[in-house]
């Protein structure tokens, strides 16, 4: 009976202090911004099983992969065996749900051997961080009480497991020397009693207790510690999977309270009289942890610090300010810091201090690609570039501060519709010399006919004079095809992709805007484009806006006509030639097009070979979140030598791409490596055209 | 202290000029209009000084001579941070008009400070902001490249041949900016475009004032000849054209 009470004193001071701490995050949750609706529950049921239980993603690195996966699905079985002893401890029962009979057997022999096996990994997770110098657990944020936290939280696992061990050779080892029957199979457990011979039946129930109390307090005390800790990560986890955003990495969210302002600075009517007391009294953008939206805090809390986000991130790699794990301790720390202070003194308290400088620089922030590797990379698919972007939209549009190169591509998209200073009736000078004529949509609708696509050239296909040799390719192939298309020629303008990653939503919204209802007059239904970032924001932002078409990349409509045959690739043409191929992240990772480049390759060539990060690993050029437009930040390295660096190991003569960022770098790349001579870096269309002697 | 910011609306840079009316006249079809760049440069410095408390200025206003389709270039002086506006509705006809203009306002509203970009990337006649002055009867800086405010009196930087040289000079007057004002244009936060709505922008009839210029005609630069490439390897054939077309050695 004592023995009951005891327990339950301890259960109820457990529940206590547990109960206090969840109340206090979640009154942390309350300051924070609305976010999107969690719908799709069979999805997210999918995803969870799939990244959080199956550990899908935590496998690209398969060795520590398997040791988390084996302590994860550890942790999973001997949870029933802790819950079995709540009850037992309640109750003053003892193996209480022995009853389930054959499944009983099961949990209990697979956690046995689990014990053992967690404990195994757990060891050399120590190993790993006390005596092994692993680069990923270093980095400007891992401060020593990370790595204290890490330590001291391994080490709790530790004496969880081996105190559980000891209660189960207690137990065996008592059935063993009485005789009676064993509740539950303990296969390691038993061979290891056997193993410590014939001690006293009194030994085996002695170690048997003191197992016993020291695994359930230690449980207890393990789970007030969690939340306090970056181990919160155990319980965050698998909900933070399970509330995923569910749309493509290349998508950012739209501002609606951006598009309000737009439209009404758009319509003549209000352009220059609604009354300014209408005006949200929100924030633009994230400057402090209230200014998150509550999923973003929600990543910052299950974040374990593993940091595969830094150690993929380009930046970080090249030796900028940037890592991605820092930006997600930072919220989670200045929430903590600030959080209790907003509880008790109101949502607009104070303290003089915000997330952006105090904890997260600007330096940081305009050093991100947006290329999403981070995000890829995470096992529990926190969204890191989604806050920097927010922290980019605050210092836009409240503060009106960017670097001095994008201010200006921001005035240049404004005032001549494209980043570069041309003027839009120079938008068909990259067709001029062609001997067919590319059809213009005006002329189309003057016909009264209609295209089937519109090919949408985009900026550097206008201006950019490498670039245009890409489109002219591209416009070779669709009139080679016999394809129903034309172009907007003067009449397109920038789509806004590089304003919204730098954060100038409202100038996005307005390119956005003035696009669609020229797409609109035209009743354009299917766009083609060979720009990858052209083509994420039509296919997964502009609906947002209420443009919705069939966004198809050229590498998609390339490959789709090679397979059925209606593109005559002649294989000769790079046949002896060793072919990589670089990965564009608005591809890659923001739509997984991975296969259709490969695949058209394949076809062109018979020496494809992969740069060491290829696919979902693959690094970015440098070029992507507006980085194009501007300097690089301060750092060891610039992103686009790491790369081209990169293809050259690979061995390749020719380097194909799919971007006219991509290109840019990569060309820019072997010229500093003087090797301009001797490795081509090709467009896909260039090589398709190329081989269809075009 | 009062700054007033003189603005001019000019087309974008990459606007190809064309003409009509038998070349009498700008074609202004399709042509995007911003601040004249000298004049946002001298806006930009402006608020820069506001921001700064020592320098103790009190508010940045922004002057314009044009019609109302200019309203748009005064509404974005108005977002990048000016605090009011005002316009005088009446075509910019020559320099002398607008300084006209300019001057008969500037004599109801007082300023301390008036900042005059020196040149609009339009016409670039660089009189406006020396004619303001002389019509007001106040000095005027010409080419200037810094301004600072230091206990309350102005600090002017100008550009000469092979050096700078730094003046002091009674208020009010006429500071004529060059490029170096300011390090890059402000850009509009999203809060300045919203509040630029009701910021209040006066208007002002024109005075009796006839230009003392008029356009007969324009004419375009002729086209610049096709550039011709010449293979590497072919050194003896640049030398020839260089020798034999161009005529330059």
């Amino acid at each position: 009976m004592i023995r009951q009470v005891v327990f339950a004193l301890a259960l109820l001071a457990t529940v206590g202090v547990f109960a206090f701490t969840i109340r206090r995050i979640v009154s942390f949750f309350r300051h924070t911004r609305p976010g999107y609706p969690v719908r799709q529950i069979g999805k997210r049921f999918v995803i969870m099983l799939k990244v959080a239980f199956g550990q899908t993603k935590i496998f690209s690195r398969p060795v520590t992969g398997l040791a988390h996966a084996l302590v994860f699905w550890g942790f999973c079985i001997i949870l029933f065996g802790s819950i079995e002893m709540v009850i037992d401890g309640l109750a003053g029962t003892e193996r209480s749900l022995s009853f389930l009979g054959g499944f009983y057997d099961f949990l209990m022999g697979s956690g046995d051997i689990f014990a053992y096996i967690v404990a195994i990994a757990v060891i050399i997770f120590l190993v790993r961080r006390i005596f092994i110098h692993i680069r990923r657990f270093e980095g400007i944020e891992m401060k020593k009480i990370s790595h204290i936290d890490a330590i001291v939280a391994l080490s709790m696992i530790l004496l969880l497991m081996i105190s559980l061990a000891g209660m189960n050779i207690g137990y065996a080892g008592g059935t063993i020397i009485s005789g009676e029957p064993v509740k539950g199979v303990y296969p390691v457990s038993t061979w290891l009693a056997r193993l410590i011979g014939n001690e006293s039946p009194e030994f085996m129930h002695t170690l048997y207790e003191v197992c016993w109390w020291t695994h359930i307090l230690s449980i207890f005390v393990f789970a007030n510690m969690l939340p306090y800790s970056k181990h919160f990560h155990v319980f965050m986890s698998v909900p933070n999977v399970f509330l995923s955003r569910l749309e493509p990495l290349g998508k950012l969210t739209n501002m609606d309270n951006v598009t309000r302002e737009v439209k009404l600075m758009m319509n003549p009517e209000t352009a220059f009289s609604a009354a300014s007391s209408d005006a949200p009294v929100e924030r633009f953008g994230v400057k402090d942890a209230e200014d998150v939206v509550w999923k973003t805090y929600f990543d910052s809390l299950s974040c374990t610090e593993c940091g595969r986000c830094t150690s993929v991130c380009p930046a970080n790699i090249t030796g900028k300010k940037l890592s991605p794990r820092k930006v997600m301790m930072d919220l989670r720390a200045r929430m903590k810091e600030k959080g209790p202070l907003m509880t008790s003194n109101g949502r607009d308290y104070s303290d003089n201090k915000s997330l952006l400088r105090d904890y997260i620089t600007e330096e940081e922030l305009w050093a991100c690609t947006t290329c999403n590797a981070c995000a890829s990379e995470c096992p529990i698919n926190i969204n890191h570039p989604s806050l920097i972007v927010d922290m980019r939209r605050y210092l836009v549009m409240e503060e009106a501060s960017a670097p001095g190169e994008l201010k200006t591509v921001f005035s240049n998209i404004e005032n001549n519709g494209a980043p570069w200073q041309y003027s839009s009736e120079d938008r068909m000078l990259w067709a001029r010399d062609l001997n067919f004529s590319i059809p213009l949509m005006s002329d189309c609708a003057a016909n009264g006919t209609t295209p089937e696509y519109l090919f949408w050239v985009g900026c550097a296909g206008a201006f950019d004079d490498r670039y245009k040799k890409v489109v002219r390719s591209f416009a070779k192939i669709l009139n080679h095809l016999k394809i129903s298309y034309a172009v907007l020629g003067r009449e397109e303008t920038c789509n806004g992709d590089p304003a919204r990653r730098a954060g100038n939503e409202m100038l996005f919204q307005m390119q956005a805007l003035q696009v669609i209802e020229v797409l609109k007059s035209y009743g354009v239904k299917k766009i083609i484009t060979t720009c990858p970032h052209c083509s994420n924001i039509f296919k997964n932002e502009y609906p947002d806006l209420g443009g919705s078409y069939e966004v198809i990349n050229y590498l998609q409509f390339l490959n789709r006509y090679a397979a059925e045959g209606k593109l005559g690739i002649n294989p000769g043409s790079l046949k002896g030639k060793a072919v990589t191929y670089h990965d564009p992240c608005y591809l890659g990772r923001a739509n997984e097009i991975y296969d259709e480049p490969r695949a058209l390759l394949k076809r062109l060539s018979g020496g494809f070979t992969e740069m060491e990060r290829h696919g979902s690993f693959a690094l970015c050029c440098g070029a992507g979140g507006a980085q194009m437009f501007k300097e690089a930040e301060k750092g060891e390295k610039e992103v686009f030598i790491e790369r081209t660096e990169e293809a050259l190991r690979s061995g390749a003569e020719v380097i194909a791409s799919a971007c006219p960022f991509c290109m840019t770098m990569l060309t820019d790349g072997l010229k500093y490596k003087n090797r301009e001579n001797d490795v081509r870096n090709l467009d896909m269309a260039e090589l398709v055209a190329q081989s269809l002697e075009l | 202290m009062k700054i007033l910011v003189c603005i001019s609306n000019v087309p974008d840079t990459t606007t190809k000029v064309k003409f009509v009316d038998s070349d009498t006249k700008l074609d202004t079809t399709g042509i995007q209009w911003v601040i004249n760049p000298w004049d946002e440069l001298s806006l930009t410095r402006a608020l820069e000084l506001k921001d700064d408390p020592s320098a103790g200025v009190k508010s940045v206003t922004v002057a314009h001579v044009g019609l109302p389709a200019s309203e748009p270039t005064i509404r974005k002086a108005l977002a990048i941070g000016a605090d009011d506006a005002f316009r005088v509705n009446a075509a910019p006809a020559d320099s002398y008009f607008v300084a006209a203009q300019l001057a008969a306002v500037i004599r109801k509203e007082q300023y301390d400070v008036i900042l005059c970009g020196i040149e609009s990337s339009d016409y670039n006649g660089s009189m406006t902001g020396g004619m303001v002055a002389e019509f007001l009867g106040i000095p005027s800086v010409s080419a200037v490249s810094d301004i600072k405010i230091e206990n309350g009196s102005p600090l002017l930087t100008r550009e000469i041949d092979g050096g700078r040289e730094i003046v002091t000079v009674p208020m009010p007057f006429v500071a004529i900016v060059q490029k170096g004002i300011a390090k890059e244009p402000r850009i509009a936060s999203m809060r300045g475009i919203m509040t630029s709505r009701t910021k209040p922008v006066r208007l002002y009839e024109p005075e009796a004032e006839e230009p003392l210029t008029g356009i007969k005609v324009y004419e375009k630069p002729s086209p610049r000849a096709a550039c011709k490439f010449i293979d590497p390897e072919n050194a003896g054939q640049l030398i020839t054209l260089l020798q034999n077309e161009a005529k330059i050695i």
